[in-house]
């Protein structure tokens, strides 16, 4: 039935899809916002969710619902275009330099993802945030795989002429 | 393999998609060339570098809200569903009870279609986008439907796309884009089909509307129209011949 289909399908990748959500939105309340109405969408469409990849088919309804909010407002501003408050750098791991350190890493890799243009942003969250294979983001992105090679390609090139020095020196 | 055609797949490279045999090129010629090396290593830190970026923390509550919602839904639809279900047990009598084959969903469908199609020119409702481009008709879809139909426009060989519509098939939400051919109205229902494998066009006719069904690329299309046999295959061709 539905509610349990719902709860073995969806509720799973929760945690993957606020984070998505997140990426694409840049704002908490919005990725909230989001996420709940993508799942009384896929609660709706629960029933046409055949065996499969249930994250990928999840990610689709979150990107459309991001899709169609943006939308919404389009008179005001360009899907994704929205600005919002950066994210506040994460709060774990022992060694207070080195937790200082790795807050000043993420924090400006984040923003520098958060420049980048909305379709480059989710194609590098997938592939290495959720390590989706290029197959998978193609599906979600409901695109040809030779688009996903090509904007993953280049949304790294933007993101390694943002962060200069090189990320080996960030990484060290 | 030239630093050139290695500069073009280095992101497949580090990202495992490429096969062993090219895979192997780019490991031999990265030993041996600086600059090709450093961007592979670049490309392998930054990798490194935005998976070590923790995901966004989910807010505290968030399963416990989605799961509530969902709850509801459900309870609301189990409803809903007992409520039909009493009507139709009503209005039949009672005791009669309904078994559908595999066959008869299939011509159900097709009936609804035919019927669909019908409404959607006696109620004046063919549209509810209205526009002659793909570009148009295309995005209208987005959000409203949970997979993105693909939209052609064979308008050059006479039969042009004059709009959209939500519609249903077999109880699914689809999309209907609307053509029209010399004043006759063609419907085209795509879902998402429920299954992988292609199949070629069948027709069947009904009340003297042609159905041309086809699976496509894991979409499901029916075809609907008044028009002449010929001309609507000759569409039917050309829509499936699109990429």
């Amino acid at each position: 039935m539905a509610l349990r289909a719902f709860e073995e399908t969806v509720l799973p990748h929760l945690d993957a899809a606020f984070n998505y959500a997140r990426w694409l939105t840049r704002s908490d309340a919005e990725a909230e916002d989001v996420v709940q109405d993508a799942c009384v969408r896929a609660m709706r469409f629960i029933s046409s969710f055949r065996d499969g990849d249930a994250r990928a088919w999840f990610f689709t309804i979150v990107r459309n619902t991001w899709y169609t909010r943006a939308a919404r407002r389009a008179g005001t501003a360009e899907a994704g275009v929205m600005d919002r408050a950066r994210m506040d750098p994460p709060d774990e791991g022992p060694d207070p330099e080195a937790q200082l350190l790795q807050q000043h890493t993420v924090a400006r890799v984040r923003s520098a993802i958060d420049e980048l243009p909305p379709d480059f942003r989710e194609v590098l969250v997938l592939r290495e945030i959720e390590g989706m294979s290029y197959k998978e983001i193609a599906a979600v992105l409901r695109v040809p795989i030779g688009t996903v090679m090509s904007r993953l390609a280049r949304a790294r090139e933007r993101l390694l002429i943002a962060l200069k020095p090189a990320p080996m020196e960030l990484l060290r | 393999m030239t630093c050139d055609e290695v500069f073009r797949r280095v992101d497949a490279f580090i990202d495992d998609e490429l096969d062993a045999d090219l895979a192997r090129a780019i490991r031999d010629h990265v030993s041996v060339c600086r600059v090709c090396r450093r961007r592979v290593e670049e490309r392998e830190a930054l990798s490194r570098l935005l998976r070590s970026a923790p995901y966004y923390p989910a807010p505290s509550g968030l399963h416990a809200r989605v799961s509530a919602r969902a709850a509801r839904a459900a309870s609301m639809h189990r409803m809903l569903t007992w409520a039909a279900a009493a009507v139709l047990v009503l209005s039949l009598g009672g005791g009669v009870v309904f078994v559908r084959s595999g066959a008869t969903r299939q011509d159900t469908i097709v009936a609804n279609l035919v019927d669909s199609h019908v409404r959607s020119l006696m109620a004046d409702h063919v549209f509810d986008v209205q526009s002659t481009d793909q570009h148009t008709v295309k995005p209208w879809f987005l959000g409203k439907l949970d997979f993105a139909p693909p939209v052609v426009d064979p308008a050059a060989a006479g039969f042009p796309l004059v709009g959209g519509r939500l519609d249903y098939v077999g109880g699914r939400p689809a999309a209907a884009l609307v053509y029209e051919r010399r004043k006759h109205i063609i419907n085209v229902f795509v879902t998402p089909a429920e299954t992988k494998t292609d199949a070629s066009p069948a027709v069947e006719s009904l009340r003297g509307f042609h159905v041309h069904h086809w699976i496509r690329n894991g979409m499901s299309f029916w075809a609907v129209s008044d028009l002449n046999d010929a001309e609507l295959t000759e569409f039917v061709g050309l829509v499936q011949a699109a990429p």
